[in-house]
Order: structure tokens, then sequence, then C-alpha cells
């Protein structure tokens, strides 16, 4: 009994050496590391934010070298209480917003009926990148969404082997999806930046609400107005950050440490939640919210009384360029 | 609908060339960081292995 005793204290003293020798940090704590004291909870509470243990590795993979980083209890933590509440929060309490908007407004209908006239409003190559961009973004929404929430929601419904098959092969398209989006956002960039730019007729417009609170009242907008503007800057910013974060995250040897990757993973896994509540309200009011809305990327024509409507001053411009049907032209035609 | 489904089968195959060509740049991990000093094991049919 004395001896394995003995051979007890010989073992902890040895931990207390090799922990106290493998990082400078570690040699520097507070407490005195005795063969009495020495426990693994009383160390890793003794590192300081930023500490780590770290070893000597002979592969050529230097995040390999960390042996203990305090900072991943937090980031774990992160992913496991906070990150639920914040995408629990914004996409559930967009769709109750959007559901109580809908019961409280209603859809939002053309006020002077359809006119049976046409007007181009995205031409196919538009549709083609706003369909392109937006395919991948739900793919991407609904597998990154199962890495979050799958195992909560998802694995109880399909069991162990079909949910590990399905994640298996929503990785694999989350993984190579993300080019395809990548691209679209930077095409979407480039044929729609000059009708985003911000300008005083988008403040008129923000002050009266865009005119969706109340019937018959329709501030005037360009091509895209003010709240279109709001999501297209929401996609770029978004996207980027989705993109830089993501590149980080497909190919994790290139952040400096560990530190750097959970810190990519968290603006990561934040910025698609916000992401994804935010595309909730576009397919919203592209589609059931708003009447006649969604033929605008469906068959790329809208009614020009639509049109006139939500868009007027975008209307005038193309009719002054000889683009669209005069003003005479519109009647309202009862609805099929 | 037709740029819809253009959108969709470009996608398609972006991805799957994407996927070809960084099979085709990229080493596993067994293969990457295994060195005349040390041998990174095989790590098998999983969704961190080669497969």
């Amino acid at each position: 009994m004395p001896s394995s005793l003995s051979n007890l204290r010989a073992l902890c003293a040895a931990i207390a050496l090799l922990f106290a020798f493998a990082h400078p940090a570690a040699a520097q704590l507070s407490f005195k590391p005795t063969a009495e004291a020495v426990q693994e909870d009383k160390l890793l509470n003794a590192l300081k934010e930023g500490d780590k243990i770290t070893g000597r590795i002979s592969i050529p993979d230097s995040m390999a070298s960390s042996l203990i980083q305090p900072a991943g209890r937090d980031w774990r933590d992160f992913q496991r209480s906070k990150l639920p509440i914040i995408g629990g929060v914004a996409i559930l309490g967009m769709l109750v917003l959007l559901a109580v908007f809908l019961m409280m407004r209603g859809r939002i209908r053309v006020d002077h009926g359809f006119s049976g006239t046409k007007i181009l409003r995205f031409a196919s190559f538009e549709r083609f990148t706003h369909w392109l961009t937006a395919s991948c973004f739900i793919v991407l929404a609904l597998s990154g969404l199962n890495i979050s929430f799958g195992r909560v929601l998802i694995l109880p419904l399909f069991g162990a082997g079909a949910f590990a098959t399905m994640s298996g092969y929503a990785k694999i398209a989350h993984d190579y999806l993300a080019f395809p989006f990548m691209l679209g956002l930077v095409i979407m960039f480039l044929i729609w930046i000059k009708d985003n730019i911000p300008g005083k007729i988008d403040w008129q417009w923000i002050k009266q609400g865009g005119g969706i609170l109340s019937n018959g009242k329709h501030p005037p907008a360009r091509r895209f107005n003010a709240g279109q503007k709001g999501i297209f800057w929401i996609v770029i910013i978004g996207g980027a950050l989705m993109s830089v974060s993501g590149w980080f995250l497909l190919f994790p040897y290139l952040p400096a440490n560990v530190t750097a990757l959970q810190f990519w993973t968290v603006i990561h896994a934040v910025i698609a939640m916000l992401f994804i509540a935010a595309m909730l309200a576009h397919i919203y009011i592209g589609s059931v919210g708003m009447e006649g809305a969604f033929d605008a990327m469906g068959t790329g024509e809208v009614d020009l009384n639509w049109a006139k409507e939500h868009h007027s001053l975008w209307v005038a411009e193309e009719q002054a360029k000889g683009r669209a049907p005069s003003g005479s032209d519109t009647r309202a035609v009862p609805a099929e | 609908m037709k740029s819809f489904l253009a959108a969709l089968a470009f996608a398609a195959i972006a991805a799957f060339c994407v996927s070809s060509v960084l099979d085709t740049i990229q080493q596993a991990s067994s293969v990457a960081y295994t060195t005349s000093g040390a041998r990174v094991g095989d790590p098998g049919n999983n969704l961190i292995g080669p497969n």
C-alpha cells in the first residue's frame, strides 16, 4: 500500500512537471502545483484568457501542437447554449413577426387592380443570377441549420442511421454549393450595385414606412426602393462575411491558430442565423406578402399598375426611354 | 422558369466541378501531414476521412 501511494505521488509530480515545462505561461501560474494540488481542473481554471498549453509535434500541422486551450470551452459552450438561442430568437421570431403582420395587414394588393399590360422588370440573366444565389442559399441554410439544430430536431425523427447519412450528404452539398453561391454574390453585386446606392428618395420611403402599413400610400421609388436596397446590402455584406468565414472553415489550415478558427466559426454561425431571418422576410414579401411581386423573378415581367404603385420613378424612366408602355394603356381588368 | 432551371443546373455543375478540382489539388490529411519522420494513419471512412 505505501508503495502504491508513493507511485501515485511520483506520477502526480511527473504530470506537474510536464505541465510546468510545456509552456512558459503554465510555468507562471499563481498556484503551486504540488503533488497534492495538481488537478487538471485547477490547472485549467488557472489558465488565463489566451493561455495555451502546447507540445512539440513532428508533423507539419502547427495547430496540432495545442494540447489544452481553455478558450475552447467557452467556444463549445457558445455552440451548445448561446447559438441555439440566437438562432431560435432570430428565425422563429421572424416567422412569428411575419405571421402576425400577415394576419393584421393581409396581403398587399395592387390598389388599382391589374392592368393587363406588362413591363420587363428583370432580364433573364438577372433572374438566372438571383435563382443561382437563392437556390444555393436555401441548400446552404438548411444544411447549416442541420449542423446547429439537427441533433436536437431531426435525429429523433429520422433515427441515427438516416440522420448520419443525410448529414453526410448535407455537409458535402454545403461545402461545394458554397462556390456557386459566392459566384452568384459577385455577379449580383456587379449588376445591381448601380441601382442600390442609397439616396434622398430612400429616406422619404423609410419615413412613410414604404407604404406597406396602409392601403393607397405608395412612396416614390426608382428601380429598387429602400427596403430592397436594404436586402441587397444585407445579402452583399452578410454574404461576404459568410464567404470569408466559410473559406476559413473549408480550409482550416489558413487561420493562424485554433483561436482564430474558432472566431471564424462563431462569425459564420451568428451571421448565418441573422442572414436566414432576413431572407425569410425577403421571401415573404416577394411571394405571399405582396400580390404581383413574384412575377418580377418568375417571368421577369410585372403588371404596369404594380410597377407604378411600387416603383413610380422607375416606370417613368423606362417610359422616357421607350422601354415601357405609356400610362394611357393601363386599365384595371377583373382578376381571374 | 427557364432562368430558374438554368440556375439549378449551373449550380449543380459548378459544385461538381469545384469538388473535382479540389479533390485533384488537395491531399488527404494522412498524406499531407506525413513526413519522413512521422507517419499519419489513414483516418478511414468517416466525415473527416479521404472518402
